[in-house]
């Protein structure tokens, strides 16, 4: 059998695209909202009293950074932080600076999800957004998009550290990830690996639960104090609550 | 005024000279890509807090003057400009090849570019990405059917143009809004961010007409009546004063409001004050203007080519501003609040471009370049020689 050469060039280029393209059609998965047994009867939601934050206190983060395998680069620019301690301060310095840890606010209307062109970042129904690390592209805009600077890119390969959690998959080269809640904790029907350590600490700075059951704790708690969400006039309702902000 | 279209010979030292030179560039942006592909964006200068760093200035830029290219073919088949008709194949083809450049870096650019077919399988219609997959592809799309139509169906050339024209002005507003409509991005969010990038690619567009003209003319000997560049040059008088205008007005409604003092004030004295003057205001406006104003400058032909080529240099100051200064802006979580932590919140970002990044940004540029030295050999996109219609004055000269 010959092939002219039109042939042969366009058997090339589809051998190209296909060689090019598996890879990443291999790992298609299609966790839509709708589609996950996450059931709307929940909304998660923290709640955390800066009060009872100390500033040299870091608990929070190690566990986070245990529970997930969220590796440290070495590079502050790059370390992956789905948790971090802030300090914030007035201008004018007049009052005492208020420690406080920052992390993903799953809000109900997440920017992130809003310019992720494949549907990537979703929001479950029960409120916690997350990313499908096989449907990540690796377009960055979520990051852009993100008024908390939640949402790191994995600038490098990495692997499972030997006291890391075998139970949860290594943060994937070239994708955008972020805080997910635990959500295979929360499954499971325990809290995020943050507040089990601020407990654990005996500190019981952050809350976690459901606020459509009017008798949990965060509830009870949002409607009987006052609390306050970073940067609610963006009008993303976060789910993050902050008690004496 | 009948144009008789012809291809460039292509036979000289120097024509395979400049494909060798665009080829080698093309190879090195693909190892480039290669490379960033194997080891991660951990081998480019970009961060988590600029995440978007030299081959997305190079990208937008392109894509900018993709639409922009598409002015001499819209001003005479949509305005009437009868002096441009002769440039409307040169016009369309260029849009394409600047398209496809700016898309290939973006593209290549991506942390998983190996699953770049999920974004049309799963399509998010809120997202401005997803948007601008449906402006580009058609905008290349009405392009190619705008050259059809020139090369041989020219009673639907006033159709497809006009949609061409339609299309291009929201495909610009569509680029645009990649960053107005982020409202956590105190430096680009704005109503007036898509209109200024619209307002951008008729002056780069232009600008890069130019630049290709007068050398492509020169350079096969063919004759560019000195009246007809002229025309191009007030074309890019009057769009770069949009440009500056839409910068003003922009400036003066933020500084208006004591909200906006913390970042109009980091714009003009931080880290990026240098890009904002001395690119932004100093290439894409004042540089130029200074020279089409000269009345000797102005009127020299040497003078338009080197303010058009100061514009053009602008567009990617311009973008890499918006771009650069827009993500290292410190993100203004608690207004009023001096915000620190070990993640570096509360300061400006740092970024250092590698050398891999500039590489994958020139092989998009060669890969436009390319495209246009084959396109003109192959094909018959340009007058073998281009003049004024008979009896065609210029409204006004410097």
């Amino acid at each position: 059998m010959t092939m002219d050469r039109r042939t042969v060039l366009g058997l090339g280029g589809v051998a190209t695209a296909g060689v090019v393209l598996a890879p990443g059609m291999t790992l298609i998965a299609s966790p839509q909202p709708d589609k996950t047994e996450a059931s709307g009867d929940q909304r998660w939601a923290m709640l955390i009293d800066v009060n009872k934050c100390d500033s040299d206190c870091t608990a929070c983060t190690k566990a986070c950074r245990q529970e997930n395998n969220v590796p440290l680069f070495g590079d502050p620019n790059r370390d992956i932080h789905w948790i971090r301690k802030l300090e914030i301060r007035d201008k004018e310095h007049k009052r005492p600076s208020v420690s406080l840890p920052v992390l993903c606010n799953h809000c109900e209307h997440p920017p992130c999800a809003h310019v992720c062109p494949t549907q990537a970042t979703f929001k479950r129904k029960d409120g916690i957004v997350l990313v499908d690390k096989h449907r990540c592209i690796g377009c960055r805009y979520c990051m852009l998009a993100c008024p908390y600077k939640a949402r790191s890119l994995v600038y490098h390969k990495t692997t499972i550290p030997e006291d890391g959690n075998p139970k949860v998959p290594i943060r994937a080269k070239g994708v955008v990830e972020k805080c997910n809640f635990c959500v295979h904790l929360v499954d499971e029907g325990e809290k995020p690996a943050c507040v089990q350590a601020c407990s654990k600490e005996g500190k019981n700075a952050m809350i976690f639960g459901d606020l459509n059951d009017p008798d949990s704790e965060i509830s009870v708690k949002v409607r009987t104090v006052k609390t306050q969400t970073i940067r609610a006039d963006l009008g993303l309702k976060p789910h993050v609550f902050y008690e004496g902000l | 005024m009948l144009s008789n279209f012809t291809k460039i010979e292509g036979r000289s030292f120097s024509y395979w000279r400049i494909i060798i030179l665009l080829g080698v560039l093309i190879l090195m942006g693909a190892g480039a890509f290669i490379a960033v592909e194997v080891q991660g964006h951990g081998i480019t200068g970009m961060n988590n807090k600029i995440a978007w760093g030299v081959p997305h200035v190079f990208a937008i830029s392109l894509l900018v003057m993709a639409s922009g290219a598409l002015n001499l073919g819209s001003m005479s088949t949509v305005f009437a400009v009868k002096q441009f008709k002769q440039f409307g194949r040169f016009s369309a083809f260029l849009a394409i090849a600047l398209l496809v450049g700016g898309l290939a870096v973006l593209m290549l650019d991506l942390g998983r570019p190996d699953r770049l077919l999920l974004t049309v399988m799963h399509m998010n219609f809120r997202s401005m990405f997803t948007l601008n997959v449906f402006l580009y592809s058609g905008f290349i799309v009405l392009c190619v059917l705008y050259l059809w139509s020139m090369f041989e169906y020219q009673q639907y050339t006033k159709v497809v143009g006009s949609a061409a024209f339609m299309w291009r002005v929201i495909l610009t507003t569509g680029t645009g809004s990649i960053f107005g409509v982020l409202h956590a991005r105190e430096v680009f969010h704005s109503a007036l961010t898509a209109p200024t990038f619209v307002a951008l690619s008729l002056s780069s567009g232009t600008a890069i007409s130019i630049i290709l003209l007068v050398t492509t003319f020169k350079h096969t000997k063919r004759e560019l009546e000195d009246k007809v560049v002229f025309g191009l040059r007030n074309a890019l008088i009057f769009f770069t004063l949009l440009v500056a205008y839409l910068l003003v007005v922009e400036k003066f409604t933020k500084m208006y409001s004591p909200a906006f003092y913390d970042v109009q004030s980091w714009i003009l004295t931080g880290p990026y004050s240098w890009l904002y003057i001395f690119g932004v205001w100093g290439a894409t406006i004042l540089v130029p203007l200074g020279i089409l104003f000269h009345p000797a400058k102005g009127n020299s032909i040497k003078g338009v080519y080197w303010a058009a080529f100061s514009a053009v240099i602008g567009t990617f100051a311009m973008v890499a501003h918006i771009l650069l200064a827009g993500q290292a802006y410190p993100l203004n979580m608690f207004p009023g609040y001096e915000v620190s932590s070990v993640f570096l919140d509360g300061v400006s970002a740092t970024y250092t471009p590698a050398l891999v990044e500039f590489i994958l940004g020139f092989g998009g540029i060669a890969i436009t370049g390319i495209i246009y030295m084959l396109g003109i050999k192959f094909f018959r996109m340009l007058p073998d020689k281009a003049v004024a219609p008979e009896g065609y004055e210029l409204p006004w000269n410097p």
